[in-house]
């Protein structure tokens, strides 16, 4: 079955609407191709993709070599909010941007029901 | 990210235009080049020895200066006879000695103006014993395929190195270069 693009593109349009304090989401191949996206203004989503499998892909490195097993997510925190990266099946990442005021139990829940969302859209 | 040492030279014979008229010249000054190597490794080793950083590097094991004289010198001859009419065994060999500058820490930085140093002291050389042009011309083409060899070796050893350690893909990589270099 091909990849649905058009439905990513709608999940990912409910998700960062209808989550609380989610500013922003997009869904990226190994090699850091955007598959779809919903970014904030002015964020380029081919910088983002990029990055967001660069990183997803050195934490799952990190992981191998300090020992810690698969990697689930990698969290990064700032001053102005979070960004959540899950690993979506073997073929894409899921990047998550959201606001500081985000709870974090929420947001992660929030996550599981997308990337169970978006995975059928994958295959 | 592994060079493929033959395609590699069968790309760079076409780039630069080394013709078969080239091989059959070198070939039949295979004597001259033997004779003139040494020379022009004094000349090459002379040169990047005034640099500080590469006289370091070049005597920081014992023996080493030693060894890389007599590889430019096998090296220099080699560019006439062409090994295997410039065939795989002379690829995989330029990709070694490729391999072994980066090993050692000798950039193209220091490689590309020492090689032209060489050139200048062959063009000399083959004024003063009245060699055809065509020869000098044949010599500087397969010149700038052996540096090719030399430069490329840092690219893919370096590159090599960042998707091993860090598990990214060779797609992604190319597009952080590109984005990356885009924002410079």
């Amino acid at each position: 079955m091909a990849i649905n693009s058009h439905k990513i593109g709608n999940i990912l349009q409910n998700f960062v609407s209808q989550t609380a304090d989610v500013q922003g989401a997009a869904m990226v191949t190994p090699d850091g191709l955007p598959l779809a996206s919903s970014l904030p203004g002015g964020m380029d989503d081919e910088r983002v993709s990029a990055m967001s499998a660069a990183m997803l892909s050195l934490g799952e490195r990190i992981g191998q070599e300090l020992v810690r097993g698969d990697i689930d997510r990698i969290y990064v925190e700032g001053d102005e909010g979070v960004s959540i990266l899950t690993s979506c099946g073997e073929d894409a990442v899921f990047l998550v941007l959201a606001g500081k005021a985000a709870k974090q139990g929420v947001l992660m829940l929030e996550i599981k029901r997308a990337i169970a969302e978006l995975k059928p859209a994958l295959s | 990210m592994t060079l493929d040492s033959h395609v590699f030279m069968t790309t760079m014979e076409k780039r630069v235009n080394f013709s078969s008229e080239d091989k059959a010249i070198l070939k039949s000054h295979a004597e001259w080049g033997k004779a003139i190597a040494p020379k022009m490794a004094e000349h090459f080793y002379d040169y990047l020895g005034r640099d500080a950083e590469m006289n370091g590097i070049m005597n920081a094991k014992e023996g080493r200066m030693h060894r890389l004289q007599k590889t430019f010198i096998q090296w220099f001859d080699e560019m006439f006879t062409g090994m295997d009419d410039w065939g795989s065994a002379y690829a995989d060999r330029r990709w070694r000695i490729g391999l072994v500058h980066v090993q050692i820490g000798i950039g193209p930085q220091h490689v590309v103006p020492a090689m032209a140093t060489v050139v200048n002291e062959v063009g000399q050389q083959l004024k003063a014993d009245g060699k055809p042009e065509e020869l000098r011309d044949a010599l500087g083409r397969i010149c700038m395929i052996d540096l090719a060899f030399i430069e490329q070796a840092y690219v893919e050893v370096s590159s090599a190195a960042v998707l091993k350690e860090t598990g990214w893909t060779e797609g992604l990589f190319r597009r952080l270069i590109a984005t990356g270099a885009g924002s410079l």
